[in-house]
């Protein structure tokens, strides 16, 4: 590795992050062979439908433990908004999308990210929820099982879309982010573009992890 | 082709369960140990096994006891919200309107048992699969009647062209006159059982006044269904026009090595 470098992610962070990653376009591309018939045929491979069906609800088994975690690590930092700091950052978008001279300074993540981090973990709860009476519905009653299905229609809609802007700003949007959660290790100076305030606080504290 | 309906005329029913039993025979479903509690409908509601089910209820009007006898089964929508759920396509519309089951594709995700306004589909844990009434698929398509209306002693079933059924059931519905209405043809686009009730619908156990789609699989199947496609396209193509317009952030610089050079 190259000298330094920063620390930004803990090995457990990113253990969490995949595993939520993988369960949830594997949730995601199985969902999408069950809720349109022109996408049937995600189901070809597995041998049909049914199979698809069981893929489906045992990832989300490995998608609920994935989510809690990610809620405790990252809520802290991600979860909170702190004002007047982050409306500053939302006047301007953060710079994305259109020219802004001097972008307001953000903590570890920007107000972009903790509504990435919200969405997630509302509707990532929601998926859960509606997602486990889906499984098992009987014996609940009728008119609650009937919005179970429109719930998680709603959260797949959210979490969908918003896993696009996610998959963009965390690779060819930003250049230089995959290595946060590949490696841990990202370069100073995107350190510096993209969690200034988090930067300046580390190293005054003397906790940054810089690599020799 | 055309529609066909099966016309339930509640007015001559004597609740022999003649058609319970005639589906059963067709159908090859035995029926299942039951116990008595004190009334004669048995099984106690549709079932796996029972696909139709005579409905006995006692209704007290001043002073004096009725009792009526409703033939429940499939209603067979022609906007039939367990086809809209359906995820394998195993329920479909066939060419007489009817709405069939192809066995083989079912599932048994259960969507169609919270779907259905009439709460008809039935879930077998044993084969893990739904199953309801197909109103004979196999002997409609082969120009017979179905086994519960051949079975039918009084001429309360019928089956037959929807023109000519609609005739009968209103010419019917007036001639009983007071209560008596033309139930299905005008909910859920029509639906391909039709009764002839000689009192309000409201006085029916299990029988719902307005049926219609949920309103729950409407915003699922028509709204957010479309919508889900349309904002992730909206996002994938943003997103190119975002990199291709205004440009990836600019994340080097520095005085460092690394940072120039890019990291690793």
């Amino acid at each position: 590795m190259k000298k330094g470098m920063i620390k930004v992610s803990d090995s457990f962070e990113r253990i969490v992050h995949w595993c939520m990653a993988i369960s949830c376009i594997i949730l995601m591309i199985s969902g999408l062979g069950m809720m349109f018939h022109s996408f049937n045929f995600i189901a070809i491979p597995v041998g049909g439908l049914k199979n698809l069906k069981l893929i489906h609800n045992f990832t989300g088994l490995v998608f609920i433990p994935s989510l809690l975690f990610a809620i405790l690590i990252w809520w802290k930092e991600a979860g909170i908004f702190r004002f007047p700091e982050d409306l500053e950052w939302i006047k301007v978008a953060g710079g994305y999308l259109w020219h802004v001279d001097k972008v307001p300074e953000t903590g570890k993540y920007n107000p972009g990210q903790k509504a990435f981090f919200w969405a997630v973990a509302f509707f990532g709860v929601v998926m859960i929820v509606t997602g486990l009476i889906m499984w098992f519905p009987l014996g609940f009653p009728v008119k609650l099982v009937r919005w179970m299905y429109t719930l998680h229609a709603l959260g797949f809609f959210v979490i969908f879309s918003f896993f696009f802007v996610h998959l963009y700003l965390g690779t060819v949007g930003v250049p230089g982010s995959v290595s946060a959660i590949l490696t841990g290790w990202v370069t100073r100076s995107w350190a510096e573009k993209q969690c200034p305030k988090w930067l300046k606080e580390m190293e005054e504290s003397g906790k940054l992890e810089v690599s020799e | 082709m055309s529609e066909k309906i099966k016309l339930c005329d509640l007015s001559k029913c004597t609740g022999c369960r003649g058609c319970q039993l005639a589906c059963k025979q067709w159908n090859q479903l035995p029926a299942k140990q039951t116990v008595n509690y004190g009334t004669y409908q048995n099984p106690p509601d549709l079932q796996p096994n029972t696909w139709n089910v005579i409905r006995f209820q006692e209704i007290s009007e001043n002073g004096a006891v009725d009792w009526l006898f409703r033939h429940d089964a499939c209603m067979h929508c022609t906007d039939a919200a367990c086809v809209k759920v359906c995820p394998s396509g195993a329920l479909y519309h066939t060419k007489y309107g009817t709405v069939a089951l192809d066995s083989a594709k079912c599932i048994g995700c259960k969507e169609c048992v919270f779907a259905c306004p009439f709460e008809v589909p039935r879930y077998d844990p044993e084969t893990d699969k739904v199953i309801k009434c197909d109103m004979c698929y196999s002997r409609i398509d082969n120009a017979m009647q179905p086994a519960c209306v051949k079975a039918c002693p009084t001429g309360a079933l019928r089956f037959g062209d929807k023109k000519e059924m609609l005739q009968i059931a209103y010419a019917r519905a007036k001639e009983l006159g007071g209560d008596a209405s033309v139930y299905g043809d005008t909910f859920v686009d029509g639906t391909h059982m039709i009764y002839v009730l000689p009192r309000k619908a409201a006085v029916y156990d299990r029988l719902p006044e307005k049926p219609r789609v949920p309103f729950s699989v409407i915003a699922w199947k028509d709204w957010l269904k479309p919508l889900s496609l349309l904002a992730a396209g909206g996002v994938v193509g943003g997103a190119f026009l975002h990199y291709i317009i205004h440009g990836p952030k600019d994340t080097s610089g520095g005085g460092d090595q690394a940072s120039r050079e890019g990291g690793e």
